[in-house]
C-alpha cells in the first residue's frame, strides 16, 4: 500500500466512524469547529496585548506590554489609590511615568525588570497601568539576598 | 559530585540493555535501573542535607539553617531538581508496570520516554560542582517555605509521570494490533490516577497562592499554571475516551489519538516553562536555558512519531458507529470531550501567544480577561450537559462526585468572585466600617525572623504573617484570612515603601548623638576563615542615655553578595540599631537607628480588605474532583 493509498484508508475510517454517511452529523461538527475558530479568534484578537518599546508605547492607542528597569531617580509613591513609578528603557534610557491603579505590588522592590500592562494617556503623558508583572530574580531561580 | 550524574548514566545504559536481544525486557535489569535512579535521588537528599555546597544546586535552593522538611523539598525546588524527581516517580512506576506484566512493545515506548527524562536530567544536571566555593547556601526562598508549596510540586510531577503510561499502553498496542481494547482498563487506571494527582497538585498551587501570595486569588492564568492546567483537561478527555472506547470500537482512534497529545502536551507545557522563552510574559520566571531545544525536540518526536504510528495503523482499526442518534450518551460524552478540547485550545493559545508572535515583529501575550470571557461560555455548555446526563443516564459513584464537584466548582468561582474590595489607609486602633466589617489595625509585633501585623474583624484577631530576611527587609508578606462560613475577610497589609532609618558614621573613640542617645565606636574585629577571607565583622559600640550604659557587639555576617545583619534591640526596646559597615582601617563603623516597633506600629498603614462569599465550597469542591477520581479507579 502505498502512502496515497494510507491516507485514503485512514481518512474513511474516520468519516465512515464518525458520520456514517450521516449529513447532519457532518454539519453539526462543521458547524461546531467553524463557531469555535471565529469565537476564539474574535476573543484573542480583542486581547491580545504587543510587546512594545517606551518610545512606541507613547504613540500607541492600543492595550500594550512595556518592560522596563525601575528608575531610581525618581520615588514611587502612593497616591489617591494610585501607585506611580518612572520605568526606563534598558537600551534607550527613555523613561515613562506609569500609573497603577492599586497598591504597590509585593516584591517591587526586589524587581529587577517591571512589566506594565496598559494604555498610555498622551492627555496626562502617562502610562495608565492595569496591571504589573514583577520579575523578582529571587521568586523561583537563582539567589536570594539574605 | 559526578557520582549522581554516573548513577543515572549507569541507570541509562541498563535500562537500554534490559531491551536488547530478548523478547521480553529483563525484569532484573529494569530493576537495577530504577534502583540506580533511586540511589541518585537519595544521593541529592544527602548533599541537601550534608550541606554540600560545593554542589551548585544544594548551594543555590538549601542552607544550613534550613528546617529538615524544606530541605526534603529542596530536592525538587529548582528545575534540575524536579526534573530528577519527575524521573524517579517514572522509574518507579516502570518497575510496576513490569510486574504488571505490560506487553513488551509498551514498556519499550516507556522506556524511550525514560531516557528522555534521563537526558533532561543529565543536561540540567542537579549534580553540577559549583563554581565558586561558598561556606552557605542561599536557601529556600521563603515564599515556598511552605507546607503547600513542599507537596505541590511532587504531587504535579507524579502526575506527568503517570500520563506517560497510557501514552505507552497506546502506542505498544498500536504495534501489536490496533483493534486491541485490552489496553484500555489499565489505560483508564493510570489515567484516572494521572488525574487525581493533576489535579491535586494544580487544586494546591492555587490554595497556597491564595493563602500565601496575598495577591487575593488562587489562579492567575499564568504561564506556568496554564502549562499545567491543559494536560489536566486533556486527561480528562482521554479519560472519557477511553471508557467511551471500551463501548464504541469507532472511538478507539481518538483515545490513541488523546493519548498522544495528552503526554506531547505535558512537555510542551515543560518546555515553554523550562526553556526561559517567556520570561518575559510569566511572573514565575524561571531562568531560561540550553535545555530549551532539547525538550522541544523531544516533544517534536513524542507528538510527531506518535500520530505517525497512528497514521500507519489506521486501516487495522475496526470499524463501526460513534453513536446512533444525537440524545444517546456517546454522543453527549463525545461533545463535552469537543467543548473540553475547546478550553484547551484557548488556554494553549493564550499561554503560547507570546511563543507563536515571536517570530513576528512585534510580540505579544494576552490578557487575563480572554481566558475568562472565552472559556465561561463553554463551561456554562458544560454544565448543562452535565446535568443533562445525570438525569438522563447511570454514572458511576466516583463519576457522580467528581462532576458534582465541577459543577459546584464553577459555581464557588463565580460566588467567591462576587465579594468586595476596598483599599484604604488605617490608623493603629481605629475602628473603620469596610465591607460590612469592623476592622481596626492593632500594630505589628516582631518574634523570631517573623513580623506579625495585626487586625481585629468583628472582634476577632488575625495576623498577617510577614517573613523576614536577616537584616529585617520583608523576604515573603503573607495576608490575614479570617475564616467565616459566609467567606473569608482577606486583609492584606501594604507597609510604606521605606522605613525611615537614622544612619550614624561612628569614628572610633568619638562620641555621636542620634538626638537622644549617645554612641561611642570603641574598637572593631573582622574575623577571617580559614581561607583567610573576611567571614564576620563585629564593633562593640557603647551607648548611653545620660543615665545607665549599655554595651553591644553587633556582627555583620560576610556573603556572597555583601553582608547581612539584624537588628539589635538597646535600652528595652527604646531603639533598634543596626551595624552596615566597618571601613577597611577599622577606624569608621555605619550604624543604622531605626525605629522601635511601637514607632512602627503606630504608622498608619495601606490595606487591602476583601472578602471572599463562601471560598470555602470551592476548597470543597476541588477536594470532591479529586476525590471523586480516586474512588473512580475502583468500580463501584
Amino acid at each position: 500500500m502505498n502512502l496515497k493509498e494510507k491516507f485514503s484508508a485512514y481518512r474513511n475510517i474516520f468519516s465512515e466512524n464518525f458520520s456514517d454517511g450521516d449529513s447532519m452529523r457532518k454539519i453539526f461538527l462543521a458547524a461546531l469547529l467553524i463557531g469555535f475558530i471565529v469565537y476564539a479568534g474574535i476573543n484573542l484578537t480583542e486581547s491580545v496585548t504587543p510587546y512594545v518599546s517606551i518610545a512606541e508605547a507613547t504613540t500607541s492607542n492600543k492595550n500594550v506590554q512595556v518592560k522596563g528597569l525601575l528608575d531610581k531617580n525618581f520615588e514611587p509613591r502612593q497616591s489617591n489609590g494610585e501607585f506611580i513609578f518612572n520605568l526606563r528603557d534598558e537600551n534607550s534610557n527613555e523613561t515613562l511615568q506609569v500609573k497603577y491603579s492599586g497598591t504597590k505590588p509585593d516584591q517591587f522592590d526586589d524587581a529587577y525588570h517591571i512589566v506594565a500592562v496598559g494604555k498610555y494617556d498622551a492627555a496626562d503623558a502617562t502610562f495608565h497601568a492595569k496591571k504589573l508583572l514583577i520579575k523578582c530574580p529571587s521568586k523561583y531561580e537563582g539567589q536570594v539576598r539574605d | 559530585m559526578l557520582t549522581g550524574n554516573f548513577l543515572l548514566a549507569a541507570s541509562a545504559v541498563t535500562l537500554i540493555f534490559s531491551t536488547l536481544k530478548k523478547e521480553y525486557p529483563r525484569k532484573n535489569l529494569v530493576l537495577i535501573s530504577t534502583a540506580l535512579t533511586i540511589c541518585a535521588s537519595l544521593y541529592l537528599w544527602f548533599l541537601i542535607f550534608s550541606n554540600d555546597f560545593s554542589v551548585e544546586y544544594v548551594a543555590a535552593y538549601s542552607s544550613t539553617t534550613l528546617p529538615p522538611m524544606y530541605k526534603i523539598s529542596a530536592f525538587w525546588a529548582g528545575q534540575q531538581g524536579s526534573f530528577l524527581f519527575w524521573l524517579l516517580v517514572h522509574s518507579i512506576v516502570g518497575t510496576i508496570l513490569i510486574s504488571k506484566k505490560t506487553s513488551a512493545e509498551s514498556l519499550k515506548f516507556y522506556f524511550a520516554l525514560e531516557l528522555i527524562l534521563i537526558i533532561f536530567v543529565l543536561e540540567k544536571s542537579p549534580f553540577a560542582a559549583n563554581p565558586v566555593t561558598v561556606s552557605e547556601g542561599v536557601g529556600l526562598n521563603p515564599l515556598l517555605q511552605d507546607f503547600w508549596m513542599a507537596i505541590h510540586p511532587p504531587v504535579i510531577f507524579v502526575g506527568y509521570a503517570l500520563l506517560a503510561v497510557p501514552l505507552s499502553l497506546s502506542l505498544g498496542t498500536l504495534i501489536n494490533s490496533a483493534a486491541s481494547r485490552n489496553w484500555l482498563e489499565p489505560a483508564r487506571v493510570w489515567t484516572l490516577t494521572a488525574f487525581g494527582f493533576l489535579g491535586a497538585g494544580i487544586f494546591i498551587g492555587g490554595y497556597w497562592a491564595y493563602k500565601v501570595l496575598g495577591w487575593g486569588g488562587y489562579w492567575a492564568w499564568d504561564p506556568v499554571e496554564n502549562s499545567s492546567l491543559v494536560p489536566f483537561l486533556l486527561a480528562a478527555v482521554l479519560l472519557h475516551l477511553i471508557n467511551l472506547a471500551k463501548k464504541k470500537t469507532a472511538v478507539l482512534p481518538m483515545a490513541h489519538i488523546a493519548a498522544v497529545f495528552t503526554y506531547s502536551l505535558v512537555i510542551y507545557g515543560t518546555f515553554l516553562t523550562r526553556s526561559g522563552i517567556l520570561g518575559d510574559f510569566s511572573v514565575h520566571s524561571f531562568a531560561g536555558s540550553e535545555i530549551g531545544l532539547t525538550i522541544a525536540l523531544a516533544n517534536a518526536l513524542i507528538l510527531i512519531g506518535g500520530l505517525l504510528i497512528i497514521f500507519f495503523k489506521a486501516k487495522n482499526f475496526p470499524a463501526g458507529k460513534m453513536y446512533e442518534n444525537f440524545s444517546e450518551q456517546s454522543f453527549i460524552v463525545l461533545l463535552s470531550c469537543l467543548l473540553i478540547i475547546f478550553m484547551a485550545v484557548i488556554v494553549w493559545l493564550g499561554m503560547s501567544m507570546p511563543l507563536l508572535t515571536k517570530f513576528l515583529d512585534n510580540p505579544a501575550a494576552v490578557d487575563e480577561s480572554f481566558y475568562v470571557k472565552s472559556t465561561a461560555p463553554i463551561a456554562a455548555v458544560l454544565v448543562v450537559l452535565l446535568i443533562y446526563t445525570f438525569a438522563k443516564f447511570k454514572v458511576s459513584f466516583g463519576g457522580k462526585i467528581t462532576h458534582a464537584g465541577f459543577i459546584l466548582m464553577l459555581a464557588a468561582i463565580v460566588i467567591s468572585s462576587s465579594g468586595e474590595t476596598v483599599t484604604a489607609e488605617l490608623s493603629n486602633g481605629v475602628e473603620t466600617e469596610i465591607a460590612g466589617h469592623k476592622i481596626i489595625y492593632g500594630g505589628q509585633i516582631i518574634e523570631d525572623r517573623q513580623k506579625f501585623y495585626i487586625y481585629k474583624v468583628d472582634g476577632e484577631e488575625v495576623r498577617a504573617l510577614t517573613k523576614l530576611r536577616g537584616n529585617g527587609e520583608d523576604a515573603a508578606r503573607e495576608p490575614a484570612i479570617l475564616k467565616n462560613f459566609s467567606g473569608d475577610i482577606y486583609i492584606a497589609p501594604h507597609p510604606p515603601q521605606n522605613i525611615i532609618a537614622q544612619e550614624l558614621i561612628l569614628e572610633k573613640n568619638k562620641f555621636a548623638m542620634d538626638g537622644e542617645l549617645g554612641y561611642t565606636f570603641l574598637d572593631a574585629e573582622i574575623i577571617y576563615d580559614a581561607e583567610n577571607k573576611p567571614a564576620r565583622a563585629t564593633a562593640i559600640i557603647e551607648i548611653t542615655d545620660g543615665v545607665t550604659t549599655e554595651k553591644i557587639q553587633p556582627l555583620i555576617t560576610v556573603t556572597a553578595d555583601g553582608g547581612t545583619s539584624s537588628a539589635i534591640e538597646i535600652f528595652d526596646g527604646r531603639r533598634r540599631v543596626r551595624l552596615t559597615g566597618i571601613s577597611g582601617d577599622l577606624q569608621k563603623a555605619r550604624l543604622e537607628i531605626l525605629p522601635t516597633i511601637q514607632e512602627i506600629s503606630a504608622v498608619p498603614i495601606t490595606t487591602t480588605i476583601s472578602t471572599k462569599p463562601f471560598i470555602w465550597l470551592l476548597w470543597l469542591s476541588v477536594t470532591a474532583i479529586c476525590a471523586g477520581t480516586f474512588l473512580a479507579v475502583k468500580k463501584f
